[in-house]
């Protein structure tokens, strides 16, 4: 089995006539979590949302170069990208639930891809809000409304409705940016537990939950990829100089 | 005093007598009106050319318009609102077709009422009817029902359709699913206070849906509104006591929609 899920070769990404991403390379480890750090700006979303073409999104983008994701190249002109999406997860800065119930949020996924089944759909919520350690809290009130929750519970909501569609991996842009440091420290426990079984990668300006979380760090400067390396590396021994600047906090 | 008081004074003192002649123009009409008003007026139908009898037939007939009116124009805006809105690519044309649509919105009721007796009640020969007055007033509100069912579009979050996207929905699955349920009480709205414009229009309606005091029994007949049978009792001099009841109930439903508008509004405001 290839241990590299994720391929990335001289990656290029435009806004317009503005370059955000310049010639990245990386290899992503399959379930294993990846950090992303850098300073404000510097590219860490944008990179992250190339990924899942959620970058399609926007008007008037390009990217060049080869994104492979398990061995498939996901921009190549055939690639369905509602597959794509289904097969990688995303969770945003914001803790973004639908307006609507609890369970709704989490079988929304199931039921675009076409679940009908009553019991099946049941069953995938309980065990995706189970997967979200969220269950015992919600399971008496799964049909109030999602906009009740604190934010700590958004945020494991959305992350148990992109289990709910069974994902390979998981995208992470600074899931705990908006949260308080209990409900953080949940979530970091919970990222270390989906690792078992999901490839996640994160985004996340706090160079600690990097060194809690994850196994590889890459550390991203203005629109660059300047190291990837196992955590404990970049962490003690950062072969770049503004690697070590950034993390010993000389800038950024 | 400073000048701060006396813009405050002079605001406050505006206000007032803008509360006062609307208080002043409702009050008299239904003080003029109210004491002609009885279930007989509502439930029997005009006779005498409106002279005794009630509005039964007006008032169905201005159901019956206004119905089919909304019944033609908003789904054509709803279906408009999205494609601009969602799928349009942003630019001059997008512009352009948007401030188009503002000057519509913006044309006198009378232009829209001689546009359809030129083409529905005379080029067509559909006569002064309910498809002649329907179509036309469906017109005349579509610029604004688009506009505001496009703002209503606009104001749910990007987030909620990143969340779906990014959940492997289309973008018509994410429209249908997210976006219009989350704009659902805006559009409601909307087309409630379009409702409103709809029921007090007269000139358009006189032209197009004509003026006899039919019972409708199909979409090729003509009938009166409750407008128009005010603007007629009036200005032939045939019964102002009925012209000023007719308009009081008329007053009476139009300040209903705009509070349930309101009203509406607010509930949802709070459910979140
Ligand atoms: N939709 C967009 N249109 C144009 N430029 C954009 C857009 N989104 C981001 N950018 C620009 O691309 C660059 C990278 O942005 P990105 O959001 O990827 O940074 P980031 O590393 O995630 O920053 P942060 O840590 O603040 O979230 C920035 O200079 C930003 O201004
Ligand atoms: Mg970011």
């Amino acid at each position: 089995m290839n241990d590299i899920q994720i391929r990335i070769r001289d990656l290029n990404f435009y806004y317009g006539e503005f370059q955000a991403l310049y010639g990245i390379n990386a290899d992503i480890e399959r379930k294993a979590v990846t950090a992303l750090i850098g300073p404000s700006g510097c590219g860490k979303s944008t990179f992250l949302r190339c990924i899942n073409r959620m970058n399609d999104t926007i008007d008037n983008t390009l990217v060049e170069g080869l994104l492979e994701v398990n061995d498939e190249n996901i921009y190549s002109a055939g690639l369905d990208v509602t597959e794509l999406r289904k097969k990688i997860g995303m969770v945003f800065q914001r803790p973004n639930p639908f307006p609507m119930s609890i369970y709704d949020n989490v079988a929304y996924g199931p039921r675009v891809h076409g679940i009908k089944n009553k019991a099946k759909l049941d069953e995938l919520v309980q065990k995706s809000l189970e997967q979200a350690h969220l269950w015992v809290e919600v399971k008496d009130r799964l049909y109030k409304n999602a906009l009740g929750l604190s934010g700590g519970q958004q945020q494991r909501l959305v992350i148990a409705r992109s289990l709910a569609v069974e994902p390979e991996i998981l995208l992470m842009d600074e899931p705990t940016s908006a949260l308080d440091p209990i409900a953080t420290a949940k979530l970091e426990d919970l990222v270390q537990k989906l690792a078992k079984e999901y490839t996640v990668i994160i985004v996340t300006h706090n160079m600690q939950q990097a060194a809690r979380v994850s196994t590889k760090t890459a550390f991203f400067l203005n629109g660059y990829l300047i190291e990837m390396d196992e955590t404990s590396k970049i962490f003690t021994a950062p072969k770049d100089q503004r690697t070590e600047d950034y993390i010993t906090g000389r800038f950024g | 005093m400073n000048k701060l008081k006396i813009w405050d004074f002079i605001t406050w003192v505006c206000i007032g007598l803008v509360l006062a002649v609307l208080l002043l123009v409702i009050g008299h009409v239904v003080v003029s009106g109210i004491r002609f008003i009885n279930l007989k007026f509502i439930v029997e139908t005009t006779s005498n050319a409106g002279r005794s009898g009630g509005i039964r037939n007006v008032i169905s007939a201005t159901i019956y318009l206004t119905l089919s009116a909304l019944l033609l124009a908003v789904p054509v805006s709803i279906a408009a609102a999205i494609y601009l809105q969602e799928y349009a690519r942003k630019g001059r044309l997008l512009n352009i077709l948007v401030s188009g649509i503002e000057t519509l919105a913006g044309v006198p009721s009378i232009v829209f009422g001689l546009f359809g007796f030129n083409i529905f009640v005379t080029l067509l020969g559909w006569s002064w009817s309910l498809v002649s007055g329907a179509i036309t007033l469906a017109l005349m509100g579509l610029p604004i029902l688009t506009r505001t069912i496009m703002e209503a579009i606009r104001a749910v979050p990007r987030s909620y359709r990143d969340a779906s996207l990014a959940l492997g929905a289309g973008q018509w699955t994410t429209i249908v699913r997210v976006v219009l349920p989350a704009a659902f009480s805006g559009i409601i709205t909307g087309i409630i206070l379009s409702m409103g414009r709809i029921i007090g229009e007269t000139a358009a309606v006189f032209l197009t849906f004509g003026s006899t005091l039919n019972s409708i029994s199909s979409i090729f007949d003509s009938g009166r509104t409750m407008p128009v049978h005010v603007y007629i009792l009036s200005s032939e001099s045939v019964s102002i006591d009925n012209a000023y009841a007719t308009a009081t109930i008329l007053l009476v439903v139009i300040i209903a929609l705009n509070g349930l508008a309101y009203l509406y509004q607010g509930i949802t405001k709070k459910r979140g």
